[in-house]
């Protein structure tokens, strides 16, 4: 019953963030533009490049799509409601999105085309400057709920959202999960200015179709990451639990989103420095200090 | 009990299939790739064994391990697309010798050791990450760090070799 439920509202969701998508992207807010969009592109002809490596090609929009889903699953939306309460569940949203790099680079080599497979590895060469920084702020997480468990880490934060008690490592954590999505300003495997659509270049019809669908369901699984392990997930009054879940991942969302109208895009280079000098010292950090917080005054 | 010895014996035989994949394949993008499903395998065998931490350790450690594998296979090899028909295997005499004598060693190590009894029941997962947790910072301490310490100078030492000096260096 959760899985059918989970699945609906992550449907939903991903329509809604498609919605609020072209909003900040084109400035006018339309409800069925979505619905349009994803005719034109069903009706669309599939073009396959010449010399393709075909397995790689079909199996990179699935493959995004599945570590999307995967990672969805140990997202609780309510209490009781969740696709599986694992026990290592941290642990596996993390090997979940492992899997977005396998799919890049698949979809990135696959087509036969220059600027795709530049941008699949490009993704790869960041996978440092984000991967780090997804891993290290979940450790202090794990730390400070003393389990992987999803659902307890939601319920460590019952007297102070863990945005309050390691702000750092939530900021390290927002700058990441954006860098894993490849959202403006960090859209570098896609880059529109350089690489003409990226992975996404040599992609059309159904196929690109499922490429940005399973986008959106990584965006979500990424908000709903950052809300289960700073912002309470379920926590808050007056509102029903999964009330709560929907305001603020979709907030988390939208706010992801619209980052990127306000900030140049960021050169690779500079991204990959301050990640790896500053990014990862800071995370360290982030480590040390709710370590030391944890032991003297436990919240 | 059916059930997983089914799940178990499918995702062995995808582990092994996916590992001869690694060298029927001409591309080095598809031979690395192989490489990983057939790891991700394996990680599934330990999920359905109920080692539920391993198990997802291991299917994230080797996504982002036999990636970065892939790209320095097609940085240094001629054929990365294999469009020439590489050919994956060979000093096949070798092979054949040293595979056949690491199956022997395997079996022998299955068969021959007394393994003791055979667990009834099985700890629960969070059991399992807490008790691995103990264990990593109390006995086992000393040999993991002496182990991460030797990697990284491994790594440090193989990348100052892999570095040509350039012209002014050598002066």
């Amino acid at each position: 019953m959760s899985i059918v439920v989970v699945l609906v509202s992550l449907a939903a969701g991903a329509y809604v963030l498609a919605v609020i998508e072209r909003w900040a992207v084109q400035g006018h807010l339309s409800l069925t533009g979505p619905a349009w969009a994803a005719l034109a592109l069903l009706g669309r002809e599939s073009l396959l490049a010449r010399k393709s490596d075909r397995l790689f090609f079909e199996l990179g929009p699935v493959l995004l799509l599945v570590a999307g889903l995967m990672a969805v699953a140990v997202i609780p939306l309510a209490p009781g409601l969740i696709i599986t309460d694992l026990a290592t569940g941290a642990l596996f949203l993390n090997a979940a999105l492992a899997y977005v790099l396998v799919a890049l680079i698949m979809a990135g080599w696959g087509p036969n085309g220059a600027y795709a497979m530049i941008a699949g590895w490009r993704f790869l060469g960041q996978f440092i400057a984000y991967a780090m920084l997804i891993v290290m702020p979940i450790t202090a997480v794990a730390m400070r709920a003393e389990s992987l468990s999803t659902v307890e880490i939601v319920a460590s934060q019952a007297q102070l959202w863990n945005v309050l008690y390691q702000p750092m490592g939530f900021a390290l954590f927002v700058v990441a999960a954006m860098g894993l999505a490849w959202l403006p300003p960090l859209d570098l495997p896609d880059a529109a200015g350089e690489l003409a659509g990226g992975v996404e270049a040599e992609y059309t019809g159904v196929r690109l179709a499922v490429l940005r669908l399973a986008r959106m369901v990584i965006i979500l699984a990424l908000a709903g990451a950052t809300v289960t392990f700073y912002l309470g997930g379920w926590l808050g009054p007056w509102l029903p639990p999964w009330g709560w879940s929907a305001i603020k991942i979709l907030a988390v969302a939208a706010a992801m989103l619209s980052v990127g109208r306000y900030m140049p895009r960021i050169r690779e280079a500079r991204y990959l420095a301050l990640s790896w000098k500053l990014g990862i010292s800071l995370a360290l950090a982030n480590i040390f200090v709710v370590g030391v917080i944890a032991l003297v005054v436990p919240i | 009990m059916t059930v997983q010895m089914i799940f178990l014996a499918f995702f062995g035989g995808a582990a092994l299939w996916f590992g001869v994949v690694v060298f029927r394949t001409h591309s080095m993008v598809r031979s690395a790739l192989a490489l990983l499903f057939s790891q991700t395998a394996i990680g599934a065998m330990f999920l359905v064994m109920q080692a539920e931490f391993l198990g997802v350790l291991q299917i994230m450690m080797m996504a982002t391990e036999m990636s970065v594998m892939a790209i320095f296979m097609v940085m240094f090899m001629m054929d990365p697309g294999g469009m020439g028909k590489m050919d994956m295997t060979h000093q096949k005499r070798l092979s054949l010798w040293a595979g056949g004598i690491g199956l022997l060693a395997a079996l022998l190590l299955v068969w021959l050791p007394d393994w003791g009894p055979v667990a009834l029941s099985v700890p629960g997962a969070h059991e399992q990450a807490a008790d691995l947790g103990r264990e990593l910072l109390g006995r086992s301490m000393f040999i993991f760090q002496s182990a991460g310490l030797t990697i990284l100078t491994a790594m440090i030492a193989a990348t100052m070799v892999a570095i040509v000096p350039n012209a002014e260096q050598r002066k």
